[in-house]
């Protein structure tokens, strides 16, 4: 790829982050000057860097975004919701063209095509702010508001009126919107036309659940009015203001921006992340060799040889404790605030609530914590997961609040708390809660369990059926939550980072969602088992003992074996048939045995030989192996071989 | 079930939600020799309208909605009526 449109894609979606950010606190609060000041530059800046590209229409956008931002700025424009809207809409745009560009250096097509109807938005607010600076004297009505007005009797032009033009966006249906009921909301609806989009589609080659459709509507309500119908879905309408005279004006070319440095001083550097898993990864190989001190030692001793063997012991103690202080400074360098990952919720959830018509707040705590880049990074899809079911099946529909004493506007909460070396991460909505009654009889339907089962479980153990794959309360499919993605997956996911996700709800006040994580990968030992050719480690923390176990022990139990220990009967499992070897045999001879806890039982693996244990860091899978089943993670052994850590629990199962 | 056909015509009852546009397209792509009656129906899903929209099919009943009768149903019977003609004029000049 390109040095130059890479170091584009880095910044630009820092600029972005910036920009979404301090639009969002502008929104807020109006007043802050901080805010505005930082996106103005923000997108200053971003203008900068695109300008050394040929991205087709995003210089323009941005500068009539800067433009807007920089009146707003000196105060000659007022911030509110019809300012930042239009500018959010730029921001995701370029953010979603981001990706595209990173991959093929130009703006891709699809994203072109959406310039338009940005440059509309930015453009709407501008004729708008031309009006409100001079209500009824002169404008620009673009030519499908004035044909609206020509279709207005002229006995009804009085006081104001909005002309609307609304294009749903194509898979709205899916977010349950409805736009010739959201449009029929218009407080004195004079006029309201639709039509199929050109060139209509055939019966043929129609999906009967994409919106084709294009809604004009004129409203004799204000503007505020109209805004407050469509203020969810702002980006797929255009409201213009008619005013009572019609003449036109075009409107002053936008004013030169004087330069600004951006300039910034910080201590901190940019560094790729991977040189400083290469760092992780040689500390770890230290680790490795430092290990090798002690059998050095013992060596010595035997030999008789008692001061080499203390002055190797020391050594080992001494870069022991180096090596401790070197992987805790590194761990410190792959930390980064939650905020990384927090950050981009606060639009998404703007979007999402938008498209299902939920007016909510999405309340951010503690975002400061600081936990591993690879645990903060990856806790984007289970968070996001965990904040779409709140909004989708959580947060009730604004007339169901009310009907319940509760505010409109719903609440969510994403909090990170650090304790001790976990952080707890809470997700929190404030809407309908789940029923126990429902769970519970869901769970019956689905044959997870029998009814006399179901009656003894709490309702707070019925509740973690939830967890279970499959199992999903929501009668319908939502394209929101995904389909065939159940919270099973959001807690695999967590389990991946060596967490655990917790469930509290209560009928008609909410649910909360905590996910207990490390704040990084420590240091696990792990016992080194040879089955076939091959090596595995387990965590140590998973082998309660180990047994040498003689054939003829081994008693058939219906399909399977056992053998007793200790008077307790203990199923037996081969280690090659668990992992499907397909060369692997059982020996003959003794058996070597790990004895192995899952929940409640023993079990005990059969492995071929134990080898050394070593201590390490078990890194989580990513890419193709995350999906793997039985596999925690790996870890790099001292002569560079990687080997895979089995997660025994999840094998057995 | 308030999408139904009945003998001589698909019948649109009570609320109609988005899940049901699929049957009422299904019976349009059956039976497009029916008519469509909304008499009883008090709310159409914008999915609905825009399948009635695609198939044109002559409509027949008078909603009690005011918003359905007043606004929707002249759009859409403008509509079907404004493409009708426009298939006239263009096989009449053939």
């Amino acid at each position: 790829m390109d040095e130059l449109i890479a170091q584009f894609a880095i910044e630009a979606r820092e600029l972005v982050q910036q920009a979404s950010k301090d639009l969002l606190s502008l929104e807020a609060d109006p007043q802050n000057r901080e805010s505005a000041e930082s996106a103005f530059r923000a997108i200053h800046t971003l203008k900068g860097s695109v300008g050394l590209f040929e991205f087709g229409p995003m210089q323009g956008i941005l500068h009539q975004a800067e433009d807007l931002l920089s009146q707003a700025r000196a105060g000659r424009i007022v911030i509110d919701t019809t300012l930042i809207e239009p500018l959010l809409a730029v921001v995701e745009w370029i953010d979603d063209s981001i990706e595209g560009i990173s991959r093929t250096g130009h703006l891709s097509e699809a994203q072109d095509k959406q310039a338009p109807r940005l440059l509309g938005l930015l453009n709407g607010k501008m004729a708008e702010r031309e009006i409100s600076e001079d209500v009824g004297s002169t404008t620009t009505i673009p030519g499908w508001a004035q044909a609206l007005q020509q279709r207005i009797a002229a006995s009804d032009i009085e006081g104001s009126m909005i002309c609307i033009r609304y294009e749903p966006h194509p898979e709205c249906f899916f977010n349950g919107d409805d736009p010739l009921a959201t449009i029929s909301r218009l407080p004195d609806l004079r006029h309201l036309a639709f039509s199929l989009k050109e060139p209509p589609p055939s019966p043929q080659d129609y999906d009967p659940f994409r919106c084709h459709l294009l809604i004009e509507a004129v409203s004799g309500g204000s503007l505020a009015e109209a805004e407050a119908v469509f203020r969810l879905i702002p980006d797929q309408v255009n409201l213009v203001p008619l005013p009572r005279t019609a003449d036109k004006r075009a409107f002053a070319a936008p004013e030169k921006l004087p330069e600004r440095s951006a300039d910034r001083q910080s201590t901190t550097m940019r560094v790729d992340s991977a040189r400083i898993d290469k760092l992780v990864e040689i500390a770890g190989e230290l680790i490795a060799t430092k290990n090798g001190l002690v059998p050095l030692a013992d060596e010595a001793r035997n030999q008789g040889n008692g001061p080499l063997a203390r002055r190797i012991l020391s050594s080992h103690h001494e870069l022991e404790r180096l090596l401790g202080s070197l992987y805790s400074a590194l761990t410190q360098a792959r930390m980064i605030p939650v905020e990384h990952t927090f950050r981009r919720f606060p639009r998404l959830v703007r979007e999402t609530s938008a498209r299902l018509g939920k007016a909510l707040d999405l309340i951010i705590e503690g975002e400061t914590v600081e936990a591993d880049r690879e645990i903060v990074e990856n806790l984007f899809e289970p968070l996001l997961h965990l904040i779409r079911n709140g909004l989708d099946h959580g947060i009730e529909p604004e007339a169901e609040r009310l009907r319940f004493s509760k505010p409109a506007r719903g609440r969510i909460l994403l909090r990170a708390r650090q304790r001790g070396d976990q952080i707890d991460i809470e997700v929190a909505d404030d809407g309908r809660g789940m029923d126990p009654n429902h769970v519970r009889a869901a769970a019956i339907d689905r044959g997870l369990l029998s009814k006399s089962q179901a009656s003894v479980l709490s309702d707070r153990e019925i509740l973690q059926f939830v967890f279970v794959p499959g199992f999903s309360t929501a009668s319908s499919v939502s394209d929101l939550s995904g389909r065939g993605v159940g919270l099973d997956a959001v807690q695999n996911s967590v389990k991946r980072l060596g967490g655990t996700l917790e469930l509290q709800s209560a009928v008609g006040v909410g649910t909360s969602f905590v996910l207990k994580l490390p704040i990084s990968f420590s240091m696990t030992q792990l016992m080194v088992v040879e089955v076939g050719d091959e090596r595995y480690g387990i965590p140590i923390s998973d082998v309660m003992e180990t047994h040498k176990l003689p054939t003829s022990a081994i008693q058939p139990v219906r399909a399977g074996r056992a053998f007793v220990l200790r008077d307790r009967t203990i199923p037996l499992l081969y280690l090659g048939e668990l992992l499907k070897i397909p060369s692997w045999h059982p020996r003959s001879g003794d058996l070597k045995v790990l004895i192995v806890r899952t929940g409640e039982h023993h079990i005990g693996v059969s492995v071929d030989a134990i080898a050394e244990r070593v201590e390490t860091l078990t890194r989580p899978l990513v890419g193709l192996l995350q999906g793997v089943p039985g596999i925690a993670g790996t870890t790099l052994l001292g002569d560079g071989r990687v080997l895979l850590v089995l997660d025994m629990e999840e094998l057995i199962q | 079930m308030t999408v139904s056909l009945n003998g001589d015509a698909i019948i649109l009852a009570g609320t109609c939600g988005v899940d049901e546009v699929e049957t009422l397209v299904n019976y349009l792509e059956a039976r497009p020799d029916v008519p469509v009656d909304i008499n009883t129906a008090t709310s159409l899903h914008t999915a609905l309208w825009q399948a009635l929209m695609v198939f044109k099919p002559k409509m027949i009943g008078a909603p009690v909605s005011s918003l359905m009768a007043d606004k929707l149903l002249p759009v859409l019977n403008a509509y079907i009526d404004g493409s009708r003609n426009k298939l006239a004029k263009a096989s009449s000049s053939k």
